[in-house]
Protein backbone atom coordinates (compact mmCIF):
# COMPACT_ATOMS: atom_id res chain seq x y z
CA UNK A 1 0.00 0.00 0.00
CA UNK A 2 2.49 2.60 1.30
CA UNK A 3 4.60 1.46 -2.04
CA UNK A 4 1.85 2.02 -4.62
CA UNK A 5 1.80 5.59 -3.02
CA UNK A 6 5.23 6.30 -2.81
CA UNK A 7 5.51 5.06 -6.59
CA UNK A 8 2.25 7.41 -7.40
CA UNK A 9 4.07 10.34 -5.33
CA UNK A 10 7.14 9.95 -7.35
CA UNK A 11 5.49 10.17 -10.44
CA UNK A 12 3.44 13.43 -9.75
CA UNK A 13 6.70 14.97 -8.84
CA UNK A 14 8.67 13.67 -11.90
CA UNK A 15 5.25 14.63 -14.07
CA UNK A 16 6.44 18.38 -13.06
CA UNK A 17 9.99 17.37 -14.93
CA UNK A 18 8.42 17.72 -18.10
CA UNK A 19 9.52 20.42 -20.81
CA UNK A 20 7.94 22.31 -21.74
CA UNK A 21 6.22 22.08 -25.34
CA UNK A 22 7.64 23.71 -27.69
CA UNK A 23 5.89 27.05 -27.42
CA UNK A 24 4.53 30.15 -29.70
CA UNK A 25 6.06 33.32 -29.85
CA UNK A 26 4.30 36.54 -27.99
CA UNK A 27 2.80 38.43 -30.16
CA UNK A 28 2.15 42.25 -29.36
CA UNK A 29 0.58 45.16 -31.46
CA UNK A 30 1.75 48.25 -30.93
CA UNK A 31 1.38 52.03 -32.19
CA UNK A 32 4.78 52.67 -33.65
CA UNK A 33 6.34 52.15 -36.68
CA UNK A 34 8.53 48.82 -37.21
CA UNK A 35 11.56 51.47 -37.17
CA UNK A 36 10.54 52.77 -33.75
CA UNK A 37 9.98 49.44 -32.42
CA UNK A 38 13.38 47.69 -33.52
CA UNK A 39 15.15 50.90 -31.81
CA UNK A 40 13.69 50.82 -28.77
CA UNK A 41 13.79 47.19 -27.99
CA UNK A 42 17.22 47.80 -28.99
CA UNK A 43 17.80 50.06 -26.06
CA UNK A 44 15.90 48.08 -23.84
CA UNK A 45 17.47 44.28 -24.57
CA UNK A 46 20.71 46.41 -24.21
CA UNK A 47 20.59 48.02 -21.13
CA UNK A 48 19.67 44.15 -19.85
CA UNK A 49 23.13 43.90 -21.13
CA UNK A 50 21.88 41.23 -24.41
CA UNK A 51 24.19 42.02 -26.80
CA UNK A 52 22.52 43.05 -30.34
CA UNK A 53 23.50 40.10 -32.99
CA UNK A 54 21.76 41.07 -35.78
CA UNK A 55 19.03 44.15 -36.35
CA UNK A 56 17.58 44.79 -39.92
CA UNK A 57 15.36 47.37 -39.97
CA UNK A 58 14.28 45.93 -43.72
CA UNK A 59 13.59 42.63 -42.66
CA UNK A 60 11.84 43.84 -39.16
CA UNK A 61 14.51 41.19 -37.24
CA UNK A 62 16.22 41.20 -34.31
CA UNK A 63 18.76 38.81 -32.05
CA UNK A 64 19.89 39.67 -29.23
CA UNK A 65 22.28 37.22 -27.10
CA UNK A 66 23.10 37.19 -23.35
CA UNK A 67 26.66 34.99 -22.56
CA UNK A 68 25.18 33.54 -19.22
CA UNK A 69 25.69 29.81 -18.93
CA UNK A 70 24.34 28.19 -20.81
CA UNK A 71 23.40 30.73 -23.34
CA UNK A 72 19.91 33.00 -23.72
CA UNK A 73 18.69 34.65 -26.48
CA UNK A 74 15.94 36.63 -27.12
CA UNK A 75 14.61 37.17 -30.97
CA UNK A 76 12.18 39.45 -32.25
CA UNK A 77 9.83 39.88 -35.83
CA UNK A 78 8.77 42.94 -35.97
CA UNK A 79 5.87 43.76 -39.41
CA UNK A 80 4.15 46.27 -40.50
CA UNK A 81 0.69 46.72 -39.03
CA UNK A 82 -2.39 48.51 -40.14
CA UNK A 83 -2.17 52.26 -39.45
CA UNK A 84 1.26 52.76 -39.34
CA UNK A 85 1.52 50.61 -36.30
CA UNK A 86 3.34 46.84 -35.74
CA UNK A 87 3.11 43.52 -35.10
CA UNK A 88 6.50 41.93 -32.79
CA UNK A 89 7.00 38.61 -32.12
CA UNK A 90 9.24 37.48 -29.52
CA UNK A 91 10.69 34.28 -28.63
CA UNK A 92 12.73 33.78 -25.85
CA UNK A 93 15.71 30.65 -26.34
CA UNK A 94 18.44 29.15 -23.42
CA UNK A 95 20.98 26.90 -24.51
CA UNK A 96 18.83 27.17 -28.10
CA UNK A 97 15.69 25.67 -26.84
CA UNK A 98 12.30 28.21 -26.65
CA UNK A 99 11.35 29.18 -22.86
CA UNK A 100 8.22 29.97 -22.07
CA UNK A 101 6.68 32.89 -23.87
CA UNK A 102 5.40 34.49 -20.43
CA UNK A 103 8.77 35.35 -19.63
CA UNK A 104 8.87 38.15 -21.88
CA UNK A 105 5.77 40.10 -20.09
CA UNK A 106 7.92 42.43 -18.34
CA UNK A 107 9.85 43.08 -21.41
CA UNK A 108 7.19 43.80 -23.70
CA UNK A 109 5.23 45.70 -20.61
CA UNK A 110 8.35 47.83 -20.84
CA UNK A 111 8.50 48.79 -24.84
CA UNK A 112 4.86 49.00 -24.78
CA UNK A 113 4.90 51.76 -22.14
CA UNK A 114 7.78 53.41 -24.62
CA UNK A 115 5.85 52.74 -27.66
CA UNK A 116 2.40 52.57 -26.74
CA UNK A 117 -0.17 50.31 -27.33
CA UNK A 118 -2.28 50.03 -30.46
CA UNK A 119 -5.69 50.96 -29.89
CA UNK B 1 7.83 2.55 5.59
CA UNK B 2 11.12 3.33 3.78
CA UNK B 3 11.16 7.19 5.03
CA UNK B 4 14.48 7.47 3.68
CA UNK B 5 13.44 6.44 0.06
CA UNK B 6 12.16 9.93 0.55
CA UNK B 7 15.31 11.78 1.21
CA UNK B 8 16.52 9.74 -1.88
CA UNK B 9 14.30 12.25 -4.19
CA UNK B 10 15.87 15.79 -3.89
CA UNK B 11 18.92 14.21 -5.06
CA UNK B 12 16.89 12.40 -7.92
CA UNK B 13 15.15 15.73 -8.99
CA UNK B 14 18.17 17.64 -8.51
CA UNK B 15 18.96 16.34 -12.29
CA UNK B 16 15.86 18.22 -13.68
CA UNK B 17 16.24 21.58 -15.44
CA UNK B 18 15.56 24.43 -13.82
CA UNK B 19 13.30 27.13 -16.20
CA UNK B 20 13.92 30.70 -15.18
CA UNK B 21 10.65 32.50 -14.13
CA UNK B 22 12.39 35.75 -15.37
CA UNK B 23 13.80 36.93 -18.60
CA UNK B 24 17.92 36.85 -17.49
CA UNK B 25 19.25 39.92 -17.46
CA UNK B 26 23.13 40.77 -17.40
CA UNK B 27 24.66 40.07 -13.50
CA UNK B 28 25.89 42.66 -12.64
CA UNK B 29 24.50 45.00 -15.25
CA UNK B 30 25.88 47.09 -18.05
CA UNK B 31 28.09 49.77 -16.70
CA UNK B 32 26.89 53.29 -16.84
CA UNK B 33 30.36 54.24 -18.57
CA UNK B 34 28.67 51.81 -21.06
CA UNK B 35 26.48 54.63 -22.15
CA UNK B 36 27.47 58.18 -23.11
CA UNK B 37 26.22 61.14 -25.12
CA UNK B 38 26.60 61.83 -28.79
CA UNK B 39 29.25 64.01 -29.10
CA UNK B 40 29.68 66.38 -32.66
CA UNK B 41 30.57 63.61 -35.51
CA UNK B 42 30.02 60.53 -33.47
CA UNK B 43 28.62 58.61 -36.18
CA UNK B 44 28.62 54.77 -37.65
CA UNK B 45 31.83 54.84 -39.25
CA UNK B 46 33.32 56.61 -36.34
CA UNK B 47 32.85 53.88 -34.22
CA UNK B 48 33.90 51.17 -37.11
CA UNK B 49 37.10 52.64 -37.31
CA UNK B 50 37.54 52.49 -33.51
CA UNK B 51 36.56 49.07 -33.53
CA UNK B 52 38.72 48.05 -36.62
CA UNK B 53 41.56 49.81 -34.44
CA UNK B 54 40.87 47.85 -31.63
CA UNK B 55 40.84 44.53 -33.05
CA UNK B 56 37.61 43.91 -33.89
CA UNK B 57 36.25 42.36 -36.86
CA UNK B 58 32.86 43.42 -37.90
CA UNK B 59 30.58 40.63 -38.54
CA UNK B 60 26.87 42.78 -38.88
CA UNK B 61 25.82 46.71 -39.66
CA UNK B 62 22.74 48.16 -39.39
CA UNK B 63 22.79 52.23 -40.69
CA UNK B 64 19.30 53.08 -40.32
CA UNK B 65 19.66 51.77 -36.89
CA UNK B 66 22.76 52.97 -36.03
CA UNK B 67 23.84 49.33 -35.27
CA UNK B 68 27.22 47.57 -35.08
CA UNK B 69 28.31 44.33 -34.24
CA UNK B 70 31.69 42.91 -33.68
CA UNK B 71 33.86 40.03 -32.98
CA UNK B 72 37.43 39.51 -31.27
CA UNK B 73 39.39 36.05 -30.63
CA UNK B 74 42.66 36.10 -29.27
CA UNK B 75 44.36 33.18 -27.71
CA UNK B 76 45.18 33.33 -23.89
CA UNK B 77 46.11 30.46 -21.28
CA UNK B 78 43.35 29.22 -19.44
CA UNK B 79 44.88 28.30 -15.55
CA UNK B 80 41.95 26.10 -14.48
CA UNK B 81 42.54 23.11 -16.94
CA UNK B 82 42.74 20.12 -15.28
CA UNK B 83 41.98 22.02 -11.88
CA UNK B 84 39.00 20.28 -10.34
CA UNK B 85 36.71 22.24 -8.70
CA UNK B 86 33.18 21.61 -7.57
CA UNK B 87 31.44 23.79 -9.36
CA UNK B 88 32.23 21.56 -12.48
CA UNK B 89 29.49 20.03 -11.28
CA UNK B 90 27.58 21.81 -13.92
CA UNK B 91 28.98 19.90 -16.58
CA UNK B 92 26.54 16.74 -15.46
CA UNK B 93 23.48 18.88 -16.06
CA UNK B 94 24.67 19.36 -19.38
CA UNK B 95 24.26 16.16 -20.37
CA UNK B 96 27.27 13.76 -18.72
CA UNK B 97 29.62 16.09 -20.60
CA UNK B 98 31.50 16.47 -16.91
CA UNK B 99 32.04 12.52 -17.01
CA UNK B 100 35.40 13.90 -19.01
CA UNK B 101 36.42 15.31 -15.79
CA UNK B 102 40.40 15.01 -16.01
CA UNK B 103 40.52 12.87 -18.87
CA UNK B 104 43.89 12.54 -18.56
CA UNK B 105 44.03 14.63 -21.68
CA UNK B 106 45.92 16.72 -19.34
CA UNK B 107 49.02 14.74 -18.86
CA UNK B 108 50.62 15.52 -22.58
CA UNK B 109 50.74 19.02 -22.23
CA UNK B 110 51.08 19.24 -18.79
CA UNK B 111 54.51 17.86 -19.19
CA UNK B 112 57.30 19.35 -16.26
CA UNK B 113 56.07 22.87 -16.84
CA UNK B 114 53.42 22.64 -14.02
CA UNK B 115 49.60 21.37 -14.04
CA UNK B 116 47.11 22.23 -16.00
CA UNK B 117 48.10 25.58 -17.88
CA UNK B 118 47.03 25.25 -21.54
CA UNK B 119 45.97 27.50 -24.50
CA UNK B 120 42.11 28.51 -24.96
CA UNK B 121 40.20 31.57 -27.26
CA UNK B 122 38.57 34.40 -25.57
CA UNK B 123 36.20 35.46 -27.88
CA UNK B 124 34.28 39.18 -27.15
CA UNK B 125 31.54 40.12 -28.78
CA UNK B 126 30.17 43.72 -28.71
CA UNK B 127 27.49 45.62 -29.48
CA UNK B 128 27.37 49.53 -30.31
CA UNK B 129 24.48 51.25 -30.99
CA UNK B 130 24.83 55.14 -32.44
CA UNK B 131 21.85 57.49 -32.38
CA UNK B 132 21.36 61.61 -32.63
CA UNK B 133 21.36 61.36 -28.56
CA UNK B 134 23.77 58.82 -27.23
CA UNK B 135 25.88 55.42 -27.95
CA UNK B 136 25.16 52.12 -26.25
CA UNK B 137 28.06 49.59 -25.60
CA UNK B 138 27.18 46.22 -24.82
CA UNK B 139 29.71 43.72 -24.32
CA UNK B 140 30.30 39.41 -23.20
CA UNK B 141 33.06 37.11 -23.01
CA UNK B 142 33.33 33.78 -23.92
CA UNK B 143 36.44 31.30 -22.93
CA UNK B 144 36.58 28.49 -25.42
CA UNK B 145 38.88 25.46 -24.40
CA UNK B 146 41.43 23.55 -27.24
CA UNK B 147 38.68 21.05 -27.15
CA UNK B 148 35.79 23.37 -28.34
CA UNK B 149 34.32 23.35 -24.77
CA UNK B 150 32.63 26.55 -23.67
CA UNK B 151 34.51 26.95 -20.18
CA UNK B 152 33.17 30.53 -19.41
CA UNK B 153 30.47 32.87 -20.38
CA UNK B 154 29.89 35.94 -19.15
CA UNK B 155 28.59 39.41 -19.48
CA UNK B 156 31.07 42.27 -19.57
CA UNK B 157 29.44 45.43 -20.32
CA UNK B 158 32.07 46.90 -17.88
CA UNK B 159 33.71 50.43 -17.36
CA UNK B 160 36.98 49.74 -17.61
CA UNK B 161 36.43 48.15 -21.23
CA UNK B 162 33.52 51.45 -22.40
CA UNK B 163 35.90 53.60 -21.41
CA UNK B 164 38.79 52.47 -23.46
CA UNK B 165 36.49 52.10 -26.75
CA UNK B 166 34.94 55.70 -25.69
CA UNK B 167 38.56 57.30 -26.01
CA UNK B 168 38.93 55.37 -29.10
CA UNK B 169 36.19 56.54 -30.99
CA UNK B 170 37.52 59.68 -29.75
CA UNK B 171 40.92 59.40 -31.35
CA UNK B 172 39.19 59.20 -34.84
CA UNK B 173 39.10 62.17 -36.56
CA UNK B 174 35.89 63.15 -37.49
CA UNK B 175 34.76 63.14 -41.00
CA UNK B 176 38.40 60.90 -41.83
CA UNK B 177 36.20 57.42 -40.86
CA UNK B 178 35.61 55.43 -43.89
Amino acid sequence: MTRALLILLLIAWLAGCAAPPPSAPRELRLAATPESTLREAMQLLMARGYVIRHADDDLGRLDAALARMPGYGVSLRVFAGAEGGSRVEAIATRGGRALPPGLLDPFLTDLQARLGLLP
Amino acid sequence: MRIWLLWLLPGVLAGCQMTPTTLPVAEPAPSAECRWLAGPGDDLGRVITALEAEGFVVRHTDASLGLVSADRARTTIYHDNGVERLPRIGGFVRGGSGGHVGTGVVLGFGGGAGPGIDEATRAERVSVVVDEQALRVTRDIRLIDWRGDLRESRSASDADFCRDLRRAIRAVPAGAAS
